[in-house]
C-alpha cells in the first residue's frame, strides 16, 4: 500500500511540474509585452525595458521560468535601490496591476473559493444521493418522475442563467436573500452574515451538480441492487433500509466519492461563472480580472494552483479508492 | 489631463452636454444645507469596479479619486477650496501657508509649509519630505501614471529622448541627484521649485498628490500605492478587493488644516457591487448613508429624475470632459476622409442613446469644454454655432447636422475619390478600424455607427480593448485609425488642454500629428500661447488654436458631457465641486 | 454493449423478420414521445437557424434594422409588451430596438457553428487516438493515456478563460483571421483540444472490449488486414456510443459559447449571439423582464430539446441502460 501510494505521490508531482511548464510557457511566448503595460502614458522605450529588467521578462524563457519555480521556495526580490521589495516563499510573483505579491492576493481569494465549493458540495451531495436514493428506491413512481425532471432541468439550465436569475428575481426583485454588503465574513465572526454572502451561489452550483449526482446516484444503485450479494442480504432477511443504505450505498461510495473528489477540485479552479456574477471575490474572479487586464504572473500562478488541486484530488481519489474498494489495490 | 477614465459609462456614452458658459452646476443641493452639521457615523460609496486605479498620491491622475483622496486622506501645497459654485475653483493653503509665491517671471515658487501638520504616525511633516514626494515621480519605472508635467517641467538636463537625467529617488546617478537637488531646494520649512519656463499656474499643479510628502523610510516604491501614509483627517485601514476603509487619523489636527471638516468617524468604498444593485440600493434607501460612487444606471436615470421623491437625492451636471474620436493622422492622412466621417456620423441617434441632452449633454464644438470658461468658445467650424443647440437641423455656419449631413459627407467621399484613392479603398472596401473600450453600451453604439457610416459607403470595424486603453493606444504601433477618447483640463487653462493634445511634447497626443503640414504652425503658435502671461490675451490664442485643431480634424470632436449622482437620505451638504466635476466628498455629513 | 446487441438479433433472426440494429433503435426511439418531441423541436431550431436569412425575410425582420424612434431615452422600447407585435414576434431589444426573434436567429448561427464544428473536431481526434490507443495497445496506449491523463489534469474552462485574449491576439498577429473570426477559431480550437481526451476515452475503453470479441478474432484468424478490421469490424460498431456522446455534448458546448460570449472574451459585437443577448438583458432586467425570459428561455429550451434527444438516443441504443 505505501509503495502504492508513493508512486502516485510521485507521478502526481511530475504532472503538476510538467503542467507548470507548459502554462508558463504557454503564457510566456504570447505575443504582447507585459513590460510595456505596467507603463503609464508618458511611455518611452527606455521605460519599457526598465519595467522589462525589473519584472525579469530580459531573461531567457529558461531563467524566467526558474525565477518563478525558485521564487515558489526561496521568495523573489523585484525592483532595485531602494525601491526593492520581497515577495516572500512561496512566492507566485508580482501583480504590477494591484501592487501585491500574487501569494497574498491568492490568500484572500482561496478562503472565498474553498467555502463557495465546500457549501456547494454539501449541498449538492445531499440533494443528489438522497434524490438518487428515493428515485431508485420508488423506481417508476412519482418520486422517481420527479426527480427526472429535476435531472432533466438541473443540467439543461447554464449556470449563468440560474446564477443571473437568483441575483437578479430573489436578490434585487424579491428581495427574498438581501444582498451582502460587508464582503465575505468567514462563518465564525457572523453565520447570518456568511449565510446571505453564499446561500445563492451555492445554490446555483448545486443544481448543476446535484442533478449529476442524482442521476449517477440512482443509476448506481440501481444496477447493484441486481447483484447477487443483495440478494443474499434480502434473503437473509435484513430490512429494505438495512439492504440499501449499508449494501447498497457501500458499493455506490466509490465511485460517488471519485466524483465528488474530483468536482470539487474543478471547481476551485472553475467557479468562474458564479463568482463573476455575484461578485465573490475568490480565484475565479481574480483570474477573469487579471485576463482582462493582461495581469500575467496572477493568471499564470492561478492557472497552475488549479491544476495543482486537480491533480492533488485525483492523488486523494486514488488512494481513498483503494481503501473503499479493495480490489484497485490488488493490480 | 485627467483622461476620463473614471466611468466607462460616462466615456461610453459618447455625447458630450453643454453647459452654461460659466460654471454650471445645477440639479439640487441639499436642503439640509442649512442644518448644523453632525458628526459621526459612517459614509459609504458603492462602488461597480474592482478598485481605484491608484491611492499613492504620486499616482492618481483620475479626477473624481482625486477628488476623494484629498478630500479625506492626501493633504497637498494648495488645494481648491472646497465650496459651491464658481468659488470652488480658487485656490486656497493647505499644507503651505500661502498659494505660493512666484518670482523670476514665474520660473520659481516658493511655497512655505505650515508649523503643526504630521503624518499618521506622528512625524511632522517637513520640507524634506515634501521634497523626497515630489522626487518619486522621476522614477517612472515604478512610480507610473501619475501627471507629467514636473517631469517637463522642473528646470533639470534632459536625455536627448526627452526623459530626465535624474530618475527619481530609488535608483540614480550622482548627476541626476544633484540636478534634482538643484531644481528644488529646502530652506528651513520653504520649498522652493526652479523651472525651466515660466509657468504662471504652476501653483495649480500643488493640488495633485505629485507634490506632496512622502517619507523616505516609509517608501515603499510600487507597494506604497496600497497604503500611503495619510496626512489628512482619514487613515487607510483596510484595502481589500471588497472594501477600502478609512477612519480617523487621531494624529491629524483642525488646527493645522483649513480646508477640511471631517465628519463621519468613518468613510469606505465598497467596491465590485453589481451597478443595477447600486441603483436598487439607492432607489429603496436601503442604506441612506451611502452615495453612489459612479452615477446611476441610463436605464434608471428616469426613475430619480423624474420622481419627485428624490428631489434632494440628485444631481445632473455638465462634467469637465470633452469627448472626440482621435484620427491617428499616419494612418488616415487624408482630410476629406476625416470630413466625411465627421459629417457622416449619427451624431444624434447616440446622444439619443446615450440618453438624450437632459441626462448625455450636447454635441462638441472643439475639444475645450465649457467649464473652461475663459478658453471656451464654440468653434463655429464644427457642431452647432450654438453650443447649446441640440436641434436636429443643418447649421448654417458648419454643415453640421445632429444625425448627419449625408450629402456633405458624399461630396468629401467623391472629393477624396479622386484627391485620396488610396485612402479612400481603405475607407470603402478595407474598412476603418476604430479603438475603443469594450462597454455593455457599445454592444448596442456599434451597430448605430455602422449603419451611419454605410449611408456613405464607409465600413468600420472596431478593435475593444480591455485592458490598458490608454497605454495600448498611445503606443503608435498599436494605435487603429480612430481612438476613442475623452479630455478635461487639469486646471482651469486651456494650456492642460491643447498643448497635451495637439503638440509632440503633449502627454496625450492621440492624434500623431507631427507630419501634417499645418502643424508647424500651429505650434509656434501653442508656445507663444504658453508664454502668453496675459491671461485675456492667451485665452484668445487657446480659442484660435482650438478652432484651427478642429479645421484640420485632427479629432473628431463629439459631446460634451452630463453626470449624474445620486445619494441616500441621510447625506446632507451635497454639492457640486467644480475642479475635478465631482461632489464635495470631504463637506458631507451624515444626519442619524 | 453494442456487440451484445448484435448477436441478440443474429438468434431472433430466424423466427421473426430480420431487423438490423439499425432499425431496432429507430424503432425503440420512435416509441420514446418525448425523444421524438425533443427531435422535432431541434430539428425545427436547427433549420431555422440555417436558413435564418429566408426565415428573417418571410417574416419581414431584419437583425441589423435599427428602431430607435421606438425606444425611450432609458433604452426600453415604447410599445406594451416590448414591442410585441406582428412585425416583431419577439418584440424589441432595449437600447437600440432591434428586433429580438432575428437577432436571436442571426446568434443562433454562430452557437450552433461553434458547438457542431468543436464537438466533430473532438471526436475526430477522439476517434483516432482512441481507436490506435486501444487497438495497438503497448507501449502506444501507455502514452496516449499519459498524455490524456495530463491533459486531463488541466482545469480546461480555466486555461480556455485565461488563454482567450493572448491566444486571439495570437491569432490575428499571424493573420489567419481577424476579429470574430479569429475568435470562433480559438473557441473551437481550444474547447475540441480540451474535449477530445474524454472522447478519446470511451473510444479506447470500447475498442478494449470489441476486440476481445469472437468476431474481430474471427476476422484476424481469417487474415484479414489490420485496414480492414479497423473500418469494417470496430468502427461501425462504434457508432452508436459516438452518437450518445455526440447528442449530449452538443448543448454543452452550445452554452460554453454563450457563457464565454457573456463573460465579453468570446465573440464581440456588433456581432450577436445568445451571451451577448443575455450579457445585455442583464442590464435590463428589472424595467425590460421579457428580454432576459424570452433569451434565457430560448437557451434552456434548445440545451433541454438536445438533452432529451440525447437521452432518448442512447435509451434506444442502449438496451442495458436503466432509465
Amino acid at each position: 500500500m505505501p509503495r502504492f501510494i508513493l508512486r502516485r505521490a510521485y507521478f502526481a508531482t511530475l504532472t503538476i511540474l510538467l503542467v507548470s511548464i507548459v502554462v508558463y510557457g504557454v503564457f510566456s511566448i504570447l505575443p504582447f509585452d507585459p513590460a510595456a503595460l505596467t507603463c503609464g502614458q508618458k511611455c518611452t522605450p527606455a521605460i519599457v525595458e526598465a519595467n522589462r529588467v525589473k519584472l525579469g521578462f530580459d531573461k531567457p524563457l529558461w531563467q524566467q521560468y526558474w525565477l518563478f519555480l525558485s521564487g515558489i521556495f526561496l521568495g523573489r526580490t523585484y525592483g532595485a535601490g531602494s525601491a526593492e521589495f520581497t515577495c516572500p516563499a512561496p512566492s507566485f510573483g508580482y501583480s504590477f496591476n494591484e501592487n501585491m505579491c500574487v501569494t497574498d492576493m491568492l490568500a484572500e481569494a482561496l478562503p472565498v473559493t474553498i467555502n463557495l465549493a465546500i457549501g456547494a458540495f454539501v449541498i449538492w451531495i445531499t440533494v443528489g444521493v438522497g434524490l438518487g436514493l428515493l428515485a431508485a428506491k420508488f423506481r417508476g413512481r412519482y418520486p422517481d418522475t420527479i426527480s427526472s425532471v429535476f435531472v432533466l432541468l438541473g443540467t439543461s439550465l447554464p449556470t449563468f442563467v440560474t446564477g443571473l436569475f437568483f441575483l437578479i428575481y430573489v436578490t434585487i426583485k424579491w428581495k427574498i436573500v438581501p444582498l451582502s454588503l460587508e464582503g465575505f465574513t468567514p462563518i465564525t465572526e457572523s453565520p447570518v452574515k456568511y449565510l446571505q454572502y453564499f446561500i445563492l451561489p451555492w445554490l446555483t452550483l448545486a443544481i448543476l451538480y446535484a442533478a449529476f449526482y442524482t442521476r449517477f446516484t440512482r443509476a448506481t444503485v440501481l444496477e447493484t441492487l441486481g447483484e447477487d450479494y443483495i440478494r443474499t442480504a434480502r434473503a437473509k432477511g435484513l430490512s429494505e433500509r438495512v439492504v440499501l443504505l449499508k449494501h447498497t450505498m457501500r458499493a455506490a461510495l466509490a465511485p460517488i466519492t471519485t466524483s465528488a473528489g474530483l468536482d470539487i477540485a474543478g471547481l476551485i479552479g472553475g467557479a468562474i461563472i458564479t463568482e463573476s456574477i455575484f461578485n465573490l471575490a475568490g480565484l475565479g474572479r481574480m483570474t477573469l480580472q487579471a485576463v482582462y487586464e493582461f495581469d500575467l504572473s496572477v493568471v499564470v500562478a492561478t492557472t497552475i494552483l488549479a491544476a495543482t488541486v486537480v491533480i492533488t484530488m485525483n492523488l486523494i481519489v486514488d488512494i481513498a479508492y483503494g481503501y473503499l474498494d479493495p480490489r484497485v489495490r490488488m493490480k | 489631463m485627467r483622461k476620463n477614465a473614471i466611468s466607462t459609462r460616462v466615456l461610453a456614452a459618447l455625447s458630450a452636454g453643454a453647459l452654461v458658459s460659466t460654471v454650471i452646476t445645477v440639479g439640487a443641493t441639499s436642503t439640509a444645507n442649512a442644518a448644523t452639521p453632525k458628526a459621526g457615523g459612517t459614509l459609504y460609496f458603492l462602488e461597480h469596479t474592482p478598485r481605484l486605479d491608484h491611492y499613492d498620491p504620486s499616482r492618481i491622475y483620475t479626477g473624481r479619486d482625486l477628488a476623494f483622496m484629498n478630500s479625506f486622506h492626501t493633504r497637498t501645497l494648495v488645494a481648491y477650496n472646497p465650496v459651491p459654485g464658481e468659488k470652488g475653483t480658487t485656490l486656497v493653503p493647505d499644507l503651505a501657508t500661502n498659494t505660493g509665491v512666484p518670482s523670476n517671471e514665474a520660473k520659481t515658487w516658493k511655497f512655505t509649509l505650515r508649523p503643526g501638520s504630521t503624518f499618521e504616525d506622528g512625524k511632522a511633516i517637513t520640507c524634506e519630505d515634501v521634497k523626497y514626494g515630489t522626487s518619486r515621480v522621476f522614477a517612472t519605472d515604478v512610480i507610473n501614471d501619475g501627471p507629467a508635467y514636473l517631469q517637463s517641467w522642473l528646470d533639470i538636463p534632459k536625455n536627448a529622448d526627452g526623459t530626465s537625467t535624474y530618475t527619481g529617488p530609488y535608483k540614480n546617478t550622482p548627476a541626476g541627484v544633484a540636478a534634482f537637488n538643484k531644481a528644488v531646494t529646502c530652506k528651513g520649512s520653504t520649498i522652493t521649485f526652479n523651472l525651466n519656463k515660466s509657468i504662471a499656474d504652476f501653483n495649480y499643479l500643488a493640488t495633485y498628490g505629485v507634490i506632496s510628502p512622502v517619507q523616505k523610510k516609509l517608501d515603499t516604491g510600487d507597494k506604497y500605492d496600497l497604503n500611503p501614509q495619510a496626512t489628512g483627517p482619514y487613515k487607510i485601514v483596510e484595502n481589500s478587493a471588497t472594501q477600502l476603509r478609512l477612519v480617523r487619523n487621531t494624529k491629524w489636527k483642525k488646527s493645522s488644516d483649513p480646508v477640511r471638516t471631517p465628519y463621519p468617524d468613518e468613510v469606505i468604498i465598497q467596491f465590485g457591487l453589481d451597478e443595477e444593485v447600486i441603483d436598487q440600493i439607492m432607489l429603496e434607501d436601503t442604506i441612506p448613508n451611502a452615495v453612489n460612487f459612479g452615477g446611476p444606471l441610463p436605464t434608471n436615470r428616469d426613475k430619480f429624475f423624474k420622481d419627485a421623491k428624490f428631489a434632494d437625492r440628485r444631481m445632473n451636471n455638465s462634467d469637465p470632459y470633452a469627448r472626440y474620436l482621435a484620427f491617428n493622422l499616419v494612418k488616415m492622412p487624408c482630410l476629406e476622409i476625416r470630413q466625411a466621417m465627421y459629417y457622416a456620423r449619427d451624431a444624434k441617434a447616440l446622444l439619443d442613446y446615450a440618453g438624450g441632452p437632459d441626462y448625455a449633454g450636447s454635441y462638441a464644438t472643439g475639444v475645450i469644454s465649457p467649464l473652461l470658461a475663459t478658453d471656451f468658445e464654440a468653434t463655429k467650424v464644427v457642431g452647432p454655432s450654438d453650443y447649446k443647440n441640440t436641434a436636429d437641423v443643418i447649421d448654417a455656419t458648419t454643415g453640421f447636422k445632429p444625425s448627419g449631413n449625408v450629402a456633405k459627407a458624399q461630396a468629401y467621399m467623391d472629393a477624396a475619390k479622386t484627391k485620396c484613392p488610396a485612402d479612400y479603398k481603405k475607407a470603402t472596401e478595407t474598412g476603418i478600424v476604430i479603438d475603443g473600450r469594450p462597454s455593455a453600451s457599445d454592444n448596442d453604439t456599434i451597430p448605430i455607427n455602422v449603419a451611419a457610416y454605410a449611408r456613405v459607403g464607409i465600413k468600420i470595424s472596431y478593435n475593444l480593448i480591455k485592458s490598458g486603453y490608454y497605454p495600448t493606444v498611445m503606443d503608435a504601433t498599436k494605435q487603429s485609425d480612430l481612438s476613442t477618447s475623452g479630455w478635461g483640463a487639469d486646471w482651469a487653462n486651456a494650456s492642460t488642454v491643447i498643448p497635451e493634445l495637439f503638440t509632440t511634447a503633449g502627454g496625450f497626443n492621440l492624434s500623431q500629428n507631427s507630419k501634417d503640414p499645418a502643424y508647424k504652425a500651429f505650434e509656434d503658435k501653442v508656445n507663444l500661447a504658453m508664454k502668453t502671461t496675459d491671461r485675456k490675451k492667451q485665452a484668445a490664442l487657446w480659442k484660435e488654436l482650438d478652432k484651427e485643431a478642429m479645421k484640420n480634424f485632427w479629432v473628431l470632436p463629439t459631446l460634451f458631457g452630463k453626470a449624474q449622482e445620486i445619494w441616500g437620505s441621510a447625506v446632507q451638504n451635497v454639492f457640486f465641486w467644480v475642479p475635478q466635476g465631482n461632489l464635495a466628498y470631504g463637506k458631507l455629513w451624515i444626519n442619524q | 454493449m453494442v456487440s451484445k446487441l448484435k448477436s441478440a438479433n443474429a438468434s431472433a433472426a430466424g423466427q421473426i423478420i430480420s431487423r438490423s440494429p439499425r432499425q431496432i433503435a429507430w424503432r425503440r426511439f420512435r416509441r420514446n414521445k418525448v425523444g421524438m418531441v425533443s427531435a422535432g423541436i431541434s430539428i425545427v431550431v436547427l433549420m431555422l437557424s440555417l436558413f435564418a436569412p429566408v426565415v428573417c425575410k418571410i417574416l419581414g425582420i431584419n437583425p441589423d434594422e435599427l428602431n430607435l424612434d421606438l425606444i425611450d431615452s432609458s433604452g426600453i422600447p415604447t410599445l406594451p409588451n416590448g414591442g410585441i407585435s406582428r412585425e416583431h414576434p419577439l418584440g424589441l431589444t432595449p437600447g437600440i430596438g432591434r428586433d429580438l426573434l432575428a437577432n436571436l436567429l442571426y446568434g443562433s448561427r454562430i452557437s450552433f457553428l461553434v458547438a457542431f464544428l468543436t464537438t466533430g473536431l473532438a471526436i475526430f481526434i477522439g476517434l483516432i487516438v482512441g481507436i490506435v490507443g486501444g487497438y495497438f495497445r503497448g507501449r502506444i496506449d501507455d502514452y496516449l493515456g499519459r498524455f490524456t491523463d495530463f491533459l486531463l489534469a488541466f482545469p480546461a474552462f480555466f486555461m480556455i478563460v485565461a488563454l482567450s485574449e493572448p491566444m486571439v491576439a495570437r491569432i490575428q498577429e499571424t493573420g489567419i483571421a481577424q476579429g470574430n473570426s479569429a475568435r470562433v477559431i480559438f473557441l473551437i480550437f481550444f474547447l475540441s483540444f480540451f474535449g477530445w481526451p474524454g472522447f478519446s476515452r470511451l473510444v479506447r475503453s470500447q475498442v478494449l472490449s470489441l476486440r476481445e470479441r469472437d468476431f474481430v478474432t474471427a476476422a484476424q484468424a481469417m487474415g484479414a488486414s489490420r485496414k480492414r478490421i479497423i473500418f469494417k469490424e470496430l468502427m461501425p460498431n462504434l457508432w452508436a456510443p459516438v452518437i450518445v456522446v455526440v447528442s449530449l455534448s452538443l448543448p454543452g458546448y452550445l452554452a460554453a459559447e454563450a457563457v464565454f460570449s457573456f463573460l465579453g472574451i468570446g465573440i464581440q459585437p456588433p456581432a450577436t449571439t445568445w451571451g451577448i443577448l443575455l450579457d445585455n438583458a442583464r442590464r435590463f432586467v428589472t424595467v425590460y423582464p421579457n428580454f432576459f425570459l424570452i433569451t434565457a428561455g430560448s437557451l434552456v429550451l434548445v440545451v433541454l430539446a438536445f438533452n432529451l434527444v440525447g437521452d432518448a438516443l442512447r435509451d434506444a441504443l442502449d438496451p442495458r441502460s436503466e432509465r
